[in-house]
């Protein structure tokens, strides 16, 4: 296939978009190494063949498919717009096996229309209803139902109320309080169902002094405002010693909702630990909330208790770490190399490979007293010396170059990789963390698989990726609400579905 | 030369051999006149994506637009001279208190002003095998920072945030 | 939302703060729970402060926490949040590598052991191995087999995180382990997995770098910027989240079955995790999703500006003198564009681009938020944000740890609050109530670590029954 030749002609852009379709294009581009391969080349070096071959026959991936579902007749409702939390939330119970339904307005949630500068040539078309759907959506919209309910109708609120009955779990992250003034919250629906677990999800809370605001005109609080009202953003980035203000040398975003991610885990947790307890021990439900601004703060390492301790406050170092060294990424002749390593054992190999090429990093560093001592060696004017010499070592080299010579030295290290090298790279192809899903929808499609997918017994997986609006209305309106598909059309008529 | 300009300049009939560290990000691509932290000698640099395409050229008499953070002398001792020197090195503004340390800072209190265990070296309190209690007996332990702590109570000085 | 219009008026009460004003005066029947104003029923219910009334949601479940730095700890400290009973095993007078970690050398607390009365424990330690039991251990110790047998039998599972196949030369991989309890979870956490980089080792920065995360965060270089790290360890600590998540999902299945699990789990794939539409992207496009700054791809406004003027010029702490001028802007709804186009005087730039998608667009986003700093410029950062507020807008600054330190609403929630530590006195606590409230088996933080061996006692002794003679000999050969 990939011999044939064909003439095209590109007149724009959009021509070339095709070309770039997996069944052109196919990914990998070159196959990952065979376990053949890795067992000679790797465990054998390290004699570590019989455990190299156990790992693999029982972890591998491919063989996720057939085991068991960890959370296998768990059922949530998913109830949110606009954010990336709680989708996280259901794509991980989905992925661990539990049925969640996705309820959307009849318009649909706005994360669906999202697509990067707003160029519809990067949604994808669902081959059965023609929808389009954003890629954000789409990717974290794994495994996941979606059914459209209009809560703002009494009928809409009658089918949520009878569907809430039969649920788990309840994730709702709509404005602070909205489910609540519908009669939908939790004290009201705990009432019909004493099992059931609720969890609010927010960017800064559902209740407090600082909690969600919504504007004037009805726009919502989103991440990074999460990122920006926990001091992450403003620990984050390069300082302006390092390149001007306003230049480069600004407090920084996350370049992802990190803080909806975040959020979306420990709300997970939330929910497993709350059924937890029920199952085991209560048989009651509770009420839960979880925000990316506070389940961000938890994951800040000190930052806060530090100003406790003296009255710090974080500063941004851009590529490098304030607690550690080395540990930071510096450029290098194609890129951005990142080097690891602070205990003794560490640090003199970092040296001694740097050694190798550039003589008088010996002389310049391992020579100073101050950096002879390890916790000194953090010291920010320590950091400075340690990474003018290492660069001027790295900016003769590739990132590839550097790679291989540190690892001789079993040095953990690491280019900053982009996602066209990150797809491409064989540890990630060989297991492989991304991968694609030939699907009914959207054809073959590109995912970040879960990291909770290499078990011995019961590891999660990702089956389905995203779904047109309401794809599953008629089917959970039979199911669980014993309404029929007459009845649903007139619903639907009237604006209630 | 590269991304350190080690200086020779003759200083009183001894050469400066001072290490100027031109820091990775902020010189990574930069142009202009640089000093050196010792002896005050200015050169200037053009340099891109890390190399010096062109300098340290000498401009006596110039003024510098920058000076490094930090230099040092390794063939005497390694006498450094460290950030914000006047004059010298340029300041480090992006700092999280307004002084600078670099060891570690000797906490008794916390900002509310309760006792903190920050500080060395602490009284051996360890029971058998290593084990510690459940409590910090600071009054028998570090019976000053107990007195202060009372001194700071009635002072008003704890607070309650 | 669909009629926006009728939905704001019933919904008024929430749309505006503040928040005395929100709801009627309270009357004797508001206690009544039903109809309590739902800000009072959220206060009630989640009671900040009075968490130590209430069970524990993994009351009984214990795990071993075989870990070193940051990621395998997290996983094991989100459990003892929630009530698991977590021993933490060190190597013998060494202790987790992860206590060399202070921030500039500056911030310790004493004593990383009485062996060692000079060498603090830094900050970098503080928060990973909350409320746990400290065991010291040298697993290179043949005799020492036998108390780890023993704490596994009596365990529910562990989590590791030593290089792959090191486990298994001592004898207490999984394959071993569940021979002796099939109930077992076990976790390995580390960088890579089985596979060709098996043996490679991994920290969090490696992580970002690794997995594409640095790849779309930073100034993009027509801004001036270079690929940035996230500020702290953020993929070790959100990685060994999911951990914890296959955990508790084990724990679930191994109710209806009686079995464990075991889980290899890869930090630097977990970054790549959260890279959203970069892989489906580029799966389909070839396209390689890039950084784009302060700035969002998808939404715009949606970002953050920088103003003229710092809130603080006269403060002592640069971080307040210096940084205080940033502000995150969102209005990116067209009622809300039009709304700021009008603040700041620019009818026309509303005009140019009236739509979304004529707003999102590289170019304009550039000329957009060029205009915006522009407006900014003579402006502090309490000005920019409280001219756009007082429009109904949306803006917030960027807050560093002291304002977080001083804002009300994490005291209100609890969710940031000082603890009488047992071993060190006064400490800060920014952890574990911000991981999520819970009405009914709230989390809670009852110390933030404990020195190296400091509960050996406790556990050879009182948990695994051997004498004290016995754990005094292994304490002098420095075996424990
Ligand atoms: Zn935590
Ligand atoms: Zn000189």
């Amino acid at each position: 296939m990939a011999q044939e030749k064909r003439n095209i002609e590109i007149n724009s852009r959009a021509d070339t978009l095709d070309l770039m379709h997996p069944d052109i294009r196919p990914w990998p581009v070159t196959p990952p190494p065979d376990p053949e391969w890795v067992m000679a080349n790797v465990y054998a070096k390290r004699k570590a063949e019989e455990f190299g071959k156990w790992c693999e026959d029982n972890l591998r991936y491919e063989y996720s498919f057939g085991k068991p579902e960890a959370l296998q007749g768990f059922k949530f409702l998913c109830i949110g717009q606009w954010r990336l939390a709680n989708k996280f939330v259901s794509a991980l119970l989905c992925e661990a096996g539990a049925e969640v339904i996705n309820i959307e307005p009849p318009g649909g949630d706005p994360l669906r229309q999202l697509t990067p500068f707003g160029r519809e040539e990067y949604m994808l078309e669902s081959k059965i209803t023609g929808e389009k759907c954003g890629l954000d959506f789409l990717h974290e919209m794994r495994g996941q139902k979606s059914v459209t309910l209009n809560l703002e109708s009494e009928e809409g609120r009658a089918i949520y109320r009878t569907m809430a009955g039969q649920m788990d779990g309840i994730i709702d992250e709509m404005p602070p309080g909205y489910m609540d003034s519908l009669g939908l919250g939790y004290r009201h629906l705990s009432k019909l169902n004493k099992g059931l677990v609720y969890l609010n999800m927010a960017v800064r809370g559902t209740w407090g002094p600082y909690k969600d605001k919504m504007s004037k005109y009805g726009q919502w609080t989103l991440e990074p405002f999460g990122g920006c009202a926990n001091s992450f953003v403003h620990n984050t980035g390069f300082p302006q010693d390092q390149l001007p203000r306003g230049k480069g040398g600004d407090p920084t975003r996350s370049g992802v909702w990190f803080a909806d991610y975040v959020a979306g885990e420990q709300g997970a947790n939330t929910l497993l630990a709350a059924l937890y307890w029920r199952d085991q021990f209560s048989g009651e439900g509770q009420f839960c909330e979880v925000t990316g601004a506070e389940t961000q703060m938890d994951i800040l390492d000190f930052d806060i208790a530090w100003y406790g301790f003296n009255g710090s406050i974080k500063a941004r170092t851009g590529g490098w770490d304030p607690n550690l060294n080395q540990y930071e990424w510096n450029p290098c002749r194609d890129g951005y190399m990142m080097i690891g390593g602070q205990t003794d054992r560490l640090w003199y190999r970092i040296g001694m490979c740097i050694e190798r090429d550039f003589p008088q990093f010996g002389r310049l560093i391992h020579e100073d007293p101050i950096l002879k001592e390890m916790g000194a060696r953090n010291a920010l004017a320590m950091l400075i010396k340690t990474y003018t010499v290492t660069t001027r070592w790295l900016r003769d080299i590739n990132r590839i170059e550097a790679e291989q010579k540190l690892l001789q030295y079993e040095v953990a290290a690491g280019p900053v990789l982009f996602i066209d090298e990150v797809a491409e790279f064989p540890q990630f192809k060989y297991r492989p963390w991304v991968s694609t899903i030939d699907s009914d929808h959207y054809g073959t499609v590109m995912f970040s698989a879960s990291p909770n997918s290499f078990q011995m017994r019961t590891p999660h997986r990702v089956k389905v990726l995203g779904r047109p609006l309401g794809f599953d209305t008629y089917e959970i309106m039979q199911k669980y609400c014993g309404v029929g598909q007459s009845r649903v059309n007139e619903l639907k008529e009237k604006g209630v579905i | 030369m590269c991304d350190i300009i080690w200086c020779k300049k003759d200083v009183g009939g001894k050469p400066c051999d001072t290490v100027n560290y031109l820091d990775p990000y902020c010189f990574w691509n930069w142009k202009g006149n640089i000093n050196c932290a010792e002896c005050g000698a200015v050169y200037f640099i053009h340099m891109i994506n890390g190399h010096m395409y062109k300098g340290p050229e000498d401009r006596p008499g110039e003024k510098p637009d920058t000076s490094p953070l930090y230099a040092d002398k390794p063939l005497d001792g390694y006498k450094f001279i460290t950030m914000g020197t006047e004059g010298r090195t340029r300041p480090f503004q992006c700092l999280p208190r307004h002084i600078y340390l670099g060891v570690p800072d000797m906490v008794k209190f916390s900002i509310r002003g309760k006792p903190l265990r920050g500080w060395r070296p602490q009284a051996p309190s360890a029971g058998i095998a290593g084990q510690f209690p459940f409590n910090w007996n600071i009054k028998k332990l570090a019976p000053e920072v107990w007195a202060e702590y009372q001194e700071k109570i009635a002072k008003g000085e704890v607070k309650d945030w | 939302m669909n009629d926006k219009k009728e939905w704001r008026t019933k919904y008024k009460n929430l749309i505006e703060s503040p928040l005395e004003e929100q709801y009627g005066p309270k009357s004797k029947q508001e206690l009544d729970e039903m109809k309590m104003p739902y800000e009072d029923f959220c206060k009630a219910v989640f009671a900040p402060g009075h968490e130590m009334g209430k069970p524990e949601a993994l009351k009984g479940t214990r795990f071993m926490s075989t870990t070193m730095y940051i990621f395998t700890p997290h996983s094991c400290a989100n459990l003892a949040e929630l009530g698991a009973e977590v021993y933490k095993f060190e190597m013998p007078r060494m202790g987790d590598p992860m206590k060399h970690t202070s921030p500039f050398n500056e911030a310790y607390l004493y004593p990383l052991h009485d062996t060692r009365p000079m060498t603090g424990t830094g900050y970098g330690f503080t928060s990973a191995n909350i409320n746990e039991y400290y065991v010291s251990i040298d697993y290179h110790i043949e005799a020492m087999k036998e108390p780890f047998y023993r704490i596994v039998k009596m365990s529910d599972g562990l989590v590791e995180c030593y290089r792959p196949g090191t486990f298994d030369r001592w004898k207490q991989s999984y394959r071993y382990l569940a021979e002796m309890n099939p109930r077992f979870i076990y976790v390995w956490g580390g960088g890579f997995g089985y596979g060709p980089k098996v043996f490679g080792g991994s920290y969090d920065i490696l992580g970002q770098a690794h997995a594409g995360l640095a790849s779309v965060t930073g100034m993009h270089e027509f801004m001036g910027g270079h690929c940035a790290k996230h500020s702290n360890w953020c993929i070790d600590w959100y990685s060994g989240t999911q951990i914890t998540f296959g955990v508790l999902a084990a724990m679930h299945w191994r109710r209806k079955t009686g079995l464990g699990t075991m889980i290899e789990f890869s930090q630097v794939q977990a970054a790549t995790r959260v890279l959203g539409h970069a892989a489906p992207l580029y799966g389909r496009f070839g396209i390689v999703r890039q950084r784009w700054g302060n700035w969002d791809t998808q939404l715009c406004v949606h970002g953050i500006i920088l103003c003229g003027k710092s809130d603080y010029p006269d403060a002592i702490n640069p971080q307040d003198k210096f940084e205080a001028r940033y502000a995150m802007v969102s209005a990116f709804q067209d009622a809300d564009f039009k709304a700021l186009c009008e603040v700041i005087k620019k009818p026309d730039m509303y005009s140019k681009y009236i739509k979304h998608k004529d707003r999102v667009g590289a170019e304009a986003q550039v000329d957009i938020y060029a205009t915006l700093e522009d407006w900014a410029k003579d402006k502090s950062r309490a000005e920019v944000v409280r001219i756009l507020q007082n429009e109904g807008l949306l803006a917030e600054p960027v807050m560093n740890d002291r304002e977080v330190y001083e804002n009300p609403h994490y005291r209100t929630r609890g969710t940031l609050r000082w603890m009488d530590d047992p071993l060190f006195g006064d400490v800060l606590v920014q952890g574990t109530y911000s991981a999520g409230l819970m009405s009914k088996t709230p989390r809670r933080q009852v110390w933030i670590w404990r020195p190296v061996g400091a509960d050996n006692v406790k556990f050879y002794h009182e948990l695994l029954g051997y004498p004290i003679s016995q754990v005094k000999e292994w304490y002098d050969k420095a075996w424990i």
